[in-house]
C-alpha cells in the first residue's frame, strides 16, 4: 500500500502542468471575464445612479418652477383684481360726483324758478289783491 | 489487508473483487510508476481541460450553458481562496489553490461514480488517482513547497522569524509542523479515498444489490469534503507563511 515509486515525483510534474495548462485556459481568462463584467455592471449602476439624482434634480427644479409660476399667476390675478376693483370704484365715485352736481344744479335752477314763481306769485297777488278790493270797496275808495 | 485479500478468493463476482497495493507497473528507465494512477489521472487531467476550453472557447459577456457552469466554479474557488488568503493576495494563489481542489475533486469523484473496475487492466485495477499515496504525497509536498515559496518570495530570510515568534519556545514544534503538515495532508486524502473505495467495495461484496447505494452516496459526499479540505488547507498554510506579524497588529 505504501510503496512509493517515481509516480509521485512525475504525479507532481503532471500537476504542475495542469495548474499551467489550466491558468491559460481556465483561470486567466474567465477571470478578466468576470472582472469585466463587475466592472461593466459597476459603471453602469454608477451611470444610472447619476442619471437618477439627474432626474431627481431636474424633477425638483421643474417643480420649483411650477411653484413659482403657480405663485406669479396668482400675483397677476391678485393685481388684476385689485385694478379692476379701483376702475370700478373710482368710477363709481366720478358717476356719483357728477350726479351730486347735477343735482345741485337743478336744485338750484328749481329754487330760482320757485323765487322767481314767488315774485311774479306775489305780484300777482297784489294785483288781484287790489283788484279785489276795487271790487269790494268800489274804485274810488281804494285810490 | 491480508484478510480482505483473502475474503476476495471466495468471492466470484468479477464486480467486487478487492485488491490493494497491486499496481499496474510501467517501467521508465530504472523507474517504475503505477501506470493505473496515470491512466485515470489523465483522464481527469482531460476532463478539466476539455471543460475549461469549452468554456472559454467562445467568452460572452452574458454567459450560457457551460461557461456559467465554469464561472460559478471559477466563483466557487475565488471565495475559497479569498476566505483563506484574504482580498489582497489571494490572486497569484488562486491558480495553485483552485487546480488543488479541481483534481483531487474531479479525481475523487471519477472514483465514485465511473465504474472503472469494469476496465479490466493487468495486474491491477483503474481506480480514483487519489486512491494512490504517490498522488496524495505529490500534492502534499506542492503545498508544502507552495507555503514556502510564498514565504520566502514575501519576506526572504525574515521567514525564519515565523518559526520563532510569538515565542521561541514553540520552535520544535513549528519545526515539527513543516513534516506533519504534508503527511497529514496527503494521508488524510488517500485515508479518506481509500477507505470509502475499500468500505464500498466490501460491502458489494457481501450485498451487491441497494445496500452500498448509501454509503456510495456518503463516499461522494466524502470525496467532496475531502477536495475542500485539501484546498482549504494549502491555501491555510499559505496565508500563514505570508502573513506577517506587523500586519497582525494592524488589525
Amino acid at each position: 500500500m505504501f510503496d512509493f515509486d517515481a509516480t509521485a515525483p512525475l504525479m507532481a510534474v503532471q500537476f504542475l502542468i495542469l495548474m499551467f495548462l489550466l491558468n491559460k485556459v481556465f483561470y486567466t481568462p474567465l477571470s478578466k471575464v468576470l472582472d469585466e463584467r463587475a466592472d461593466y455592471i459597476q459603471s453602469k449602476e454608477k451611470d444610472a445612479r447619476q442619471r437618477l439624482a439627474q432626474t431627481k434634480q431636474l424633477t425638483q427644479e421643474y417643480e420649483k418652477q411650477l411653484v413659482g409660476a403657480r405663485k406669479q399667476s396668482q400675483e397677476v390675478i391678485a393685481t388684476a383684481q385689485a385694478e379692476a376693483k379701483k376702475i370700478t370704484a373710482d368710477k363709481l365715485a366720478e358717476a356719483q360726483k357728477l350726479a351730486q352736481i347735477q343735482k345741485e344744479q337743478v336744485q338750484q335752477e328749481i329754487e330760482t324758478q320757485k323765487q322767481s314763481a314767488m315774485a311774479t306769485l306775489e305780484q300777482q297777488v297784489d294785483s288781484l289783491s287790489r283788484q279785489i278790493l276795487e271790487k269790494l270797496l268800489g274804485a274810488e275808495l281804494v285810490k | 489487508m491480508e484478510s480482505l485479500e483473502g475474503l476476495s478468493v471466495i468471492n466470484s463476482f468479477h464486480l467486487a473483487t478487492i485488491e490493494v497495493g497491486k499496481h499496474f507497473i510501467w517501467k521508465i528507465g530504472s523507474f517504475t510508476v503505477h501506470g493505473q494512477v496515470f491512466m485515470t489521472s489523465w483522464f481527469v487531467i482531460s476532463v478539466l481541460l476539455i471543460a475549461s476550453i469549452l468554456a472559454t472557447k467562445n467568452i460572452q459577456r452574458v454567459p450560457q450553458g457551460i461557461q456559467n457552469l465554469m464561472e460559478y466554479v471559477l466563483e466557487f474557488l475565488r471565495d475559497l481562496a479569498k476566505n483563506q488568503l484574504g482580498e489582497k493576495e489571494y490572486r497569484p494563489w488562486l491558480p495553485f489553490i483552485g487546480t488543488l481542489f479541481l483534481f483531487i475533486f474531479v479525481s475523487n469523484w471519477s472514483g465514485a461514480l465511473i465504474p472503472w473496475k469494469l476496465i479490466a487492466i493487468p495486474g491491477s485495477e483503474l481506480a480514483a488517482p487519489t486512491n494512490d499515496i504517490n498522488t496524495t504525497v505529490a500534492l502534499a509536498l506542492l503545498t508544502s513547497l507552495a507555503y514556502f515559496y510564498a514565504g520566502f518570495s514575501k519576506k526572504g530570510l525574515g521567514y525564519f522569524a515565523n518559526y520563532i515568534e510569538p515565542i521561541p519556545i514553540l520552535l520544535p514544534i513549528k519545526i515539527l509542523e513543516d513534516f506533519t503538515k504534508p503527511l497529514s495532508l496527503s494521508f488524510r486524502l488517500f485515508g479518506n479515498i481509500l477507505a470509502d473505495e475499500l468500505v464500498v467495495a466490501v460491502l458489494v461484496f457481501l450485498v451487491p444489490l441497494f445496500i452500498p447505494l448509501p454509503l456510495m452516496a456518503l463516499g461522494l459526499f466524502t470525496s467532496a469534503i475531502q477536495a475542500l479540505v485539501f484546498a482549504t488547507l494549502a491555501g491555510a498554510y499559505i496565508h500563514e507563511a505570508i502573513e506577517g506579524h506587523d500586519e497582525e497588529h494592524g488589525h
